[in-house]
């Protein structure tokens, strides 16, 4: 091993699979192969951030390991990476920075949470991302790698070794990729990017983490009423119900019958808070009722759609993130939980640097 | 062929244990209780055992808004001031 330019690097045969079982000998991969980091796809990958390449862009809470331009890029070329997806992952972890998403938390719990990344807005659709059939993979490789690259930094860089620093009890499969676009295409609601009040033609990267992917399938009904609540009821499942957040992404057949009734996002928002709810003996029953948890949500500030003697899902309706993807055909849409722990990691959202070409 | 390392350049930030206390007898203990279901319980159970045993005295009881994240600086600094030693651990 040798240091240029303040960067380490290894000398390995001029052989290719030789290369992939060096980077599987020395614990960097996520147990799929590799990209080789060799020196120049990692210089090629770094010229889409006109920074320095030691600017640090994350820092690790606990350890105080930070992340660099130059091992974000290295990363990037091992997950699979083009160039024009680095903004991307740089946009993913300068949102996950934020304290409150609180990324050694949700990586190290027993909860198994993965950082579902969503990127909304042109730049998707500029680098090939899909928003559109098989939402969620597999088939695409931009939402593919640049969710691997998330997963690789966690590991290689801060050091989430699975079993070590990752005490996951069961994983989850979002833990090697988990990143989507949002569909614009026949998209009736603004998109996440302009609610988030970033200027007219920026795009941004939503990081969220989620603990897994429930289908919500209804093909039967045909108002709004009729789909949210499926959704609602799937929200609001014993398994996973807490103060935290949620994510849905609504197919657009569902869509077509939520807004095609006129309905906007923030009535789908109350409409689903107000129902994804269990009552206080409900809660008992399984015993996961905590008096901590209900003054929480019916104290002071409350909000006035917190129906006494119910434990609704997340604090306020805003705590529910709604959006479309997927392809034109199947009322198949999906809620994504939060990490099991409630409140311990809110979603964040960066924009993708315009300057980074 | 040249591969560039994965890992954090960070240097490795050094590590001290702090100083074992030549007795317990009579301190003043602290406790930390990350907001896990059961946690405060424990802790206050193992805080009796040095009370019992050992003639401490039970100073403060500080919390975490978040289990999983580390305490702030200010928290720890306040309860360094109160306290000869603090017991922390995870509750569920």
């Amino acid at each position: 091993m040798s240091t240029t330019a303040s960067f380490r690097t290894h000398e390995v045969p001029d052989d290719l699979l030789a290369a992939i079982d060096y980077c599987y000998d020395q614990g960097w991969t996520d147990g799929l192969p590799v990209v080789p980091p060799v020196v120049d796809r990692v210089k090629a990958m770094l010229a889409a951030d006109n920074r320095p390449p030691d600017t640090v862009i994350a820092k690790h809470p606990a350890t105080g390991l930070d992340l660099s331009l130059h091992a974000a890029a290295v990363n990037a070329v091992m997950a699979g990476c083009l160039p024009e997806y680095f903004p991307a992952v740089v946009a993913a972890f300068e949102a996950m920075d934020k304290p409150d998403f609180n990324f050694h938390g949700s990586t190290a719990s027993t909860g198994g949470s993965a950082p579902l990344v969503i990127v909304s807005g042109p730049y998707a659709e500029q680098i090939g991302m899909n928003a559109d059939v098989n939402l969620f993979g597999p088939g695409n490789r931009a939402n593919g790698t640049i969710g691997r690259a998330t997963r690789l930094i966690l590991r290689n860089v801060f050091q989430m070794l699975p079993g070590i620093s990752d005490k996951s009890t069961q994983g989850n499969p979002g833990k090697y990729s988990f990143c989507i676009a949002e569909r614009a295409r026949g998209n009736p609601w603004p998109l996440l990017c302009e609610t988030q009040g970033y200027p007219k033609g920026t795009s941004s990267v939503t990081v969220y983490a989620g603990g897994g992917f429930c289908n919500v399938e209804n093909h039967g009904g045909n108002t709004p009423e009729q789909i949210l609540a499926s959704v609602a009821d799937a929200m609001a499942n014993y398994g996973c119900i807490t103060l935290g957040q949620a994510v849905v992404i609504l197919a657009p057949e569902h869509m077509q019958i939520v807004a095609g009734a006129g309905w906007t996002r923030e009535r789908a928002q109350a409409y689903l808070f107000s129902e994804a709810k269990r009552s206080v003996e409900g809660m008992k029953a399984v015993g996961k009722y905590r008096d901590r948890e209900y003054d929480t949500q019916h104290g002071e500030g409350a909000h006035a759609l917190a129906e006494k003697g119910f434990m609704h899902r997340g604090l306020t309706p805003d705590d529910i993130l709604i959006t479309m993807g997927g392809g034109d055909a199947g009322g198949h849409s999906c809620f994504i939980p939060s990490w099991s722990r409630g409140r311990g990691s809110i979603m964040q959202h960066s924009a993708i640097r315009a300057s980074q070409k | 062929m040249q591969l560039y390392s994965p890992l954090s350049t960070t240097p490795k930030r050094k590590a001290v244990r702090a100083p074992a206390l030549g007795s317990i007898d009579g301190l003043r203990i602290g406790i930390l209780e990350n907001g896990k279901l059961n946690a405060e319980e424990m802790l206050n159970e193992v805080a009796a055992l040095f009370v019992q045993h050992h003639g401490c005295t039970v100073r403060t009881l500080a919390s975490k808004k978040n289990a999983s994240a580390p305490a702030p600086s200010n928290t720890l600094v306040q309860v360094a001031q109160e306290v000869d030693f603090l017991i922390t651990g995870l509750g569920d």
